[in-house]
């Protein structure tokens, strides 16, 4: 079992307003600056057939993760507007999704991606868009802040006496510095701005995740291991099961 | 006359694999790493030419790496220029002392700039 330094969670981040330009155009330039490389790579001509199909798929693959980004940050702009229904959902159904379709992002990194499955299953209450929105952001936050050849996982926790289910995505990367930790936390706790917890992100993304959690009731964290780091969604468990 | 060595220093895995296949094209030979802590052991190994380091990086930053190369007296004369989303917000007089030598901006570079200012920094 790996060592748990503690926990910290985000929705102070997240009271305050939108998020703000500048961090947004800081998170859409690192893969529209990548596309662009490729693209002027590629006019050029200068490439092998098969460089040439792999370029074309990391092409295809970061634009969907700068529009995925796009997508969730006008979804956040509006959520003051709109109702967003709550349902019981089955979690493991849902990763399982994620999971298959962000595969083939993972598989291009020559990253594995997985679902730690469980054996008995679990309902929270959640609207399905906006959870499943925080899970992808997760995932590609391990994905693209993490390094090394590494895993990443999916795992789902029963808390509080099974009154909350954890949705957690687990990196194995080089953990935050003591330092950063320390920051971090002092930032969490009283911070009304996006939070960063990895050093080259300027936390929008976790700022939009907390956003979300707050419109079900829930709240978004990390945890930091002694090799990694896990960011969570909790939320609350459906009674639904136990009526029946 | 030896191939120029050059350490690419960046952690999107997919730019940096672009850098290092324009830099062979060149006639360059590139060493790819993903973050501070194995540029410093890739540097241990064999001191590069030069570096094209980028600014943010999982774990220590850029700024972390140029200070440990400057406490060595071989390593702090390793040319570097920075290749780097926040270009515009770093001044090249105040990097000077790091070693720095030109800062390119990922967002208006075209492929062959880092091919460009290697030039102008081996000269």
């Amino acid at each position: 079992m790996d060592m748990v330094r503690g926990d910290s969670d985000f929705n102070s981040a997240s009271v305050n307003g939108l998020p703000s330009i500048i961090a947004a155009a800081h998170e859409l330039k690192s893969p529209l600056a990548l596309v662009r490389q490729l693209s002027l790579t590629l006019e050029d001509g200068q490439v092998s057939a098969s460089e040439q199909k792999k370029m074309l798929r990391q092409i295809s693959l970061t634009s969907e993760r700068a529009l995925r980004l796009t997508s969730d940050l006008t979804k956040s702009a509006r959520l003051s507007d709109a109702m967003f229904k709550l349902e019981p959902i089955n979690p493991q159904q849902l990763c399982e999704d994620i999971v298959y379709e962000l595969k083939p992002l993972f598989d291009a990194h020559g990253r594995g991606f997985r679902l730690v499955s469980r054996k008995h299953p679990l309902l929270l209450v959640a609207n399905r868009d906006l959870l499943r929105r925080i899970i992808m952001n997760f995932s590609d936050n391990a994905l693209h802040y993490t390094d090394g050849n590494t895993a990443i996982e999916i795992q789902i926790r029963a808390l509080n006496a099974g009154k909350t289910i954890r949705l957690g995505v687990r990196d194995f990367g080089p953990a935050l510095s003591g330092d950063m930790w320390r920051s971090l936390r002092g930032k969490l706790v009283n911070s009304t701005t996006p939070v960063h917890a990895r050093p080259q992100s300027s936390g929008l993304g976790l700022y939009i995740a907390g956003q979300f959690a707050d419109v079900m009731n829930g709240k978004v964290g990390v945890t930091r291991h002694r090799d990694g780091a896990t960011f969570y969604v909790d939320l609350q468990a459906s009674s639904q099961l136990s009526l029946l | 006359m030896s191939v120029p060595k050059i350490l690419i220093v960046e952690d999107d895995k997919w730019l940096a694999q672009q850098h290092a296949r324009i830099l062979n094209g060149a006639g360059y030979k590139p060493t790819v790493t993903l973050n501070a802590i194995e540029a410093i052991q890739s540097v241990d190994d064999e001191v590069p030419d030069a570096i094209i380091l980028d600014v943010l990086l999982t774990g220590n930053t850029a700024f972390a790496l140029m200070h440990e190369l400057q406490s060595y007296g071989d390593t702090g004369e390793i040319p570097i220029i920075l290749c780097t989303n926040l270009a515009a917000d770093l001044s090249l007089d105040d990097l000077a002392p790091y070693g720095v030598r030109q800062i390119i901006d990922k967002a208006t570079m075209v492929p062959d700039d880092i091919v460009t200012a290697l030039r102008r920094v081996l000269l």
